[in-house]
């Protein structure tokens, strides 16, 4: 898809990913999808086997998820048939940026392993707005807040035992896949590491059990620490996942060459596992990002996922890309993309 | 209004119907029809189905139902034992001797009462906490009836206490917070979650699944 700025082509990669896992990367909120001035947005697909996929946004109320006309009762039904994996600008900060851009990485992962992990982090998140909301109560006595957080840390503890035992079985299935990738994008220079780095201590044998009593001790210790700081020091919200190359943190020894290497073979790591746990290879969703590769890395790209995948490319120009993308592309300009618009 | 008049009158309604375009009513039969709009559960299409229905009922039928409107609310209160509703200080089943088994039910709202109350399997006695546990809006234990269940626990003779709560965030927390409270009185347990009956095994959602699979027991 080539055109200009503003002709909507981020928009419609955004739909495809929306339409394939419910959620798009640059919004959160549904009223900022939908056009303004209008009360609802749809979006439809017709995938691969002839499946029709059709997620309605309303200003007022909230989503319809449909597949093949009838209304499903789970919006998580809808993912499935049309599963994508996004590249864009934004994934450079996977390396420099915050550790919840990171967590959230390692999630979308762990959300393809078990589906159930879903259902974890919302009772998580949900157990720590429920607890710093309970710090702020003026009201109730200091035996009752107490009383109401071991009620707390019981749940939390366990949740946070599950979370922790994913995230980790998650990234040592990624680590060896994201070390070939990156042997093979740098030439074999530097070894690559994904330390997972745990927002509780993890004490005692790896198991459920001893993990869990470990976290409720530990939630209890912070109390005070939390009562002075307004948010639980324990837990998966806390985790960090460092990245190492050559024994250093790739977010600050790195140069920008080594952290777009970088980027790039966690997301084909990412891309490579789904792959296998799926037995189909996923949607890639490529926006605004190939232009900013050099040739030789673009020419990897293309190796790694140009047979297999199914890409959605959107640039402003076709220069910079290289003769083997173009031949094998159908193209699609602004004319194409927006009729509407009369572009002479 | 005659039947024929009221036939018409829905016909070319319907006819019409996408957005709300309440012109074209005469404006008693738009106020019964806002008045069914505000109850839960009920749309535009409804609303008017409900209110031209009404049109053609005998005077004397419409009175008996406002008559039933105003007495249900002038009349239903709360039971000062169990807090479920009722019209006398204290309701049926609280009154009912043979229910009188040391065991009571804990639930949040009457509405899961009358769940259970369906099955006829329990044979004690309830308490309506009246919602649960959830700082985020605002409620803490001493806005639900938390210390009325205490006074009876030690009042009654209670052996046993079940729980019976949503297993969501706020449905836990409620029953850790009261199990860890009621221990020291009498035994506490907690309704199972899992499966629902007639359902096949490969239908189940996961997150049923993994909590079914939680509180397995042995056979």
């Amino acid at each position: 898809m080539i055109g200009p700025n503003g002709i909507g082509k981020s928009n419609l990669l955004e739909a495809v990913e929306l339409l394939g896992s419910l959620r798009s990367h640059r919004c959160s909120n549904d009223r900022d999808l939908i056009q303004w001035d209008t009360p609802q947005a749809l979006i439809r697909a017709e995938v691969g086997d002839g499946d029709r996929l059709e997620l309605e946004l309303r200003r007022q109320g909230g989503r319809q998820a449909r597949r093949n006309g009838k209304l499903l009762d789970r919006q998580l039904d809808l993912i499935g048939p049309l599963r994508c994996i996004g590249f864009s600008a934004l994934d450079l900060d996977l390396v420099r940026g915050e550790p919840a851009l990171r967590r959230q990485w390692l999630d979308r992962v762990v959300l393809q392993l078990e589906p159930v992990y879903a259902d974890l982090m919302a009772r998580l998140n949900r157990l720590l707005r429920q607890r710093s909301q309970l710090w702020r109560q003026r009201q109730i006595s200091s035996a009752e807040r107490h009383a109401l957080l071991d009620a707390f840390d019981v749940q939390m503890a366990l949740v946070s035992t599950r979370i922790h035992r994913r995230r980790q079985r998650a990234l040592h299935r990624l680590e060896p896949i994201a070390q070939s990738w990156q042997t093979h994008l740098s030439g074999g220079t530097e070894a690559l590491e994904l330390h997972y780095k745990p927002g509780s201590r993890l004490d005692g044998e790896d198991a459920e059990e001893p993990w869990r009593l470990a976290i409720e001790e530990q939630l209890r210790e912070q109390r005070e620490e939390e009562e002075r700081l307004g948010s639980c020091r324990v837990g998966p919200h806390r985790d960090e996942i460092a990245l190492l190359l050559g024994g250093s943190p790739a977010r600050r020894f790195g140069s920008a060459g080594q952290q777009r290497s970088l980027v790039l073979g966690l997301k084909l790591a990412e891309l490579e596992l789904v792959t296998q746990l799926c037995g189909e290879p996923p949607m890639l969703l490529l926006d605004d990002v190939l232009a900013e590769l050099d040739p030789t890395r673009q020419q990897l790209l293309l190796e790694a996922v140009g047979e297999s995948h199914q890409c959605l490319v959107s640039a402003t120009h076709l220069e910079g890309f290289g003769g083997g993308w173009q031949q094998q592309a159908q193209i699609l300009g602004a004319r194409e993309l927006r009729p509407d618009l009369q572009i002479g | 209004m005659n039947s024929v008049a009221a036939d018409d009158l829905r016909n070319s309604y319907i006819s019409r119907i996408g957005g709300r375009p309440l012109s074209g009513f005469t404006k008693p039969l738009a106020r019964l029809i806002d008045q069914f709009e505000r109850l839960p559960g009920i749309g535009p299409r409804t609303a008017q189905r409900l209110a031209l229905h009404l049109l053609n009922q005998p005077e004397e039928q419409i009175h008996q139902f406002a008559d039933a409107l105003l007495a249900a609310r002038t009349q239903v209160g709360q039971c000062q034992t169990c807090f479920h509703l009722s019209a006398d200080p204290e309701c049926e089943i609280c009154r009912n001797p043979e229910r009188r088994n040391g065991v009571i039910c804990v639930v949040a709202d009457s509405r899961d009462l009358l769940a259970l109350e369906r099955t006829r399997e329990f044979q004690g006695r309830y308490h309506v906490l009246g919602g649960l546990i959830s700082p985020m809006d605002g409620v803490g234990p001493e806005l639900l009836h938390v210390t009325e269940l205490v006074q009876r626990i030690t009042n009654e003779e209670i052996s046993e206490v079940i729980l019976a709560l949503t297993p969501s965030v706020e449905g836990d927390t409620t029953s850790l917070y009261l199990g860890r409270l009621l221990k020291p009185f009498c035994s506490v347990s907690r309704i199972a979650y899992g499966l629902p009956m007639g359902s096949e095994l490969e239908y189940a959602d996961e997150v049923t699944l993994s909590r079914a699979l939680e509180g397995r027991r042995p056979v």
